[in-house]
Parts: structure tokens; sequence; C-alpha cells
């Protein structure tokens, strides 16, 4: 094996990174099959079972993109609400 | 009876520092557009108008003519009457398109952090000379408040 010797990532950033990469092959296969393979089949498929309506994969991922801006907002409130410093009294 | 005064001028578009485009107009049937681009051309000795194709004007006509493409399908704004599994396609492709880069920078972030390799050595260094320098600090008489705790793992 060529890499004993070799510097490589812990056992958590692996596990986390090749989470990662998985959950994301996972999400763009279903998301790819719902937008564009769904359309070409014909609508007594039992596959379309395992779908929501078409209508929600537009507004999951909205949704999806509001809760994260949200998130990235409250972060950067609560960070800046904690650096807050006491003005000076002349 | 007013007279009109007519004013000839040309149009010149400009990519990647060459003029590929130049036509002459005159104020008889265009609208004379000022500000920015506006200028007097002495070797044509005639006002004209330059267009210069910046990379985000590029982007810019780039995305609009998709965008603009992606409208006319959707909203069957010129008739085309397409296959309706066309039209179900379409009219999610923004959307689309933003979730597959979402996956595709989540995925690269997700392999990097994979591979990316720990550097141990590096590491006890760093450690060894912070706590260097805050003995330093210290007797300099510099009060050290830490804010988060130096953590490796």
């Amino acid at each position: 094996r060529p890499f004993i010797n070799t510097p490589q990532a812990t056992g958590a950033d692996q596990a986390v990174g090749f989470g990662l990469v998985g959950f994301s092959l996972l999400l763009f296969t279903y998301y790819t099959i719902w937008v564009i393979v769904l359309p070409f089949v014909d609508s007594d498929h039992v596959i379309h079972s395992y779908f929501l309506p078409r209508e929600y994969s537009v507004i999951l991922p909205g949704v999806a993109a509001l809760i994260l801006l949200l998130c990235v907002g409250t972060f950067i409130g609560v960070i800046t609400w904690k650096n807050r410093k006491p003005k000076k009294v002349d | 009876m007013a007279t009109l005064k007519l004013y000839k001028f040309t149009v010149c578009a400009i990519y990647n520092k060459n003029i590929i485009y130049e036509t002459e107009l005159s104020n008889r049937n265009t609208f004379i557009l000022t500000g920015g681009f506006f200028n007097y051309n002495f070797a044509l000795h005639r006002p004209t108008i330059f267009i210069t194709m910046t990379k985000l004007l590029e982007w810019l006509l780039g995305v609009s003519l998709i965008g603009v493409a992606w409208g006319l399908v959707t909203f069957d704004l010129l008739d085309l009457q397409l296959p309706p599994q066309y039209r179900e396609l379409a009219w999610p492709m923004p959307v689309y398109l933003l979730v597959v880069f979402g996956c595709y920078s989540l995925a690269t972030v997700g392999y990097r952090v994979a591979t990316f390799n720990d550097c141990e050595d590096a590491a006890k260094e760093l450690q060894a000379q912070i706590k260097e320098a805050k003995e330093d600090l210290k007797k300099k008489g510099l009060k050290i408040v830490s804010a988060a705790p130096v953590h490796v793992g």
C-alpha cells in the first residue's frame, strides 16, 4: 500500500469529507431524476410514487435557501451582538 | 418650417481591443445615447459611440440571452407549441442549475476536507511558537485574554 508513511487526514476529517461527498451525490441523483427524467416517464409508472409533485422541486430548494439565509443572518447577528462595545461617554 | 439638423455618427463595438463592428447612423432614425461611451473620433472626424465589451458585459449578455430563451420556452411567448414534456422540463431549470451548483460546491469542499493531509510537525511547531510568543509578551507586560482556546485535532 503506497500511503503508509505519507501524512493523511485524520478519521473525523475523512468521515465528514466523504460524508459530504456522498450526501451531495445522493441529492444530485435524486434531484436530477425528479426534474429531468420524470417528465419523460409514463404517468402510471411506479417510480412516480417515490417523488413529490413537481411543484415541490422548486418550492423545497427555495425554502431551504431561505432557511440557510436565516441561519447565516442569525449567526452574523449573534456575533455582532456579542462583540458590540459600549460607547464612550464624554 | 423647422429645419432638422442632420448629424451622422459612427457606432463601434469593441471586443478584445479590436473593433468588431462598426456602423454609420444618423439622427433621423436613431436615438443618440450619451454619457460614458460618447466620444469624438478624430480619425473618423465624427462623433463616435464606443461599446467596450468587458468581462462583466460578456457575462451579463450571456446570462440575459439564456434567461430570455428560458422565458420564451416557459411562458410560451412565441407559441412554439413544444411537446409538454419539454415545457415541464424547462420551467424548473434555473432552480435545478442552482441546486446542481450547490451540490458540486458541497462535494468539492467535502472531498478537499477528506484529502487534506494533517501536518503533525507543523502543528506542534505552531503550538510551541504560540507559547513562546505568549511568554515573551507577558514578560513585556501585555495582558493576554484568549478569546478561544487553541485546539488541534
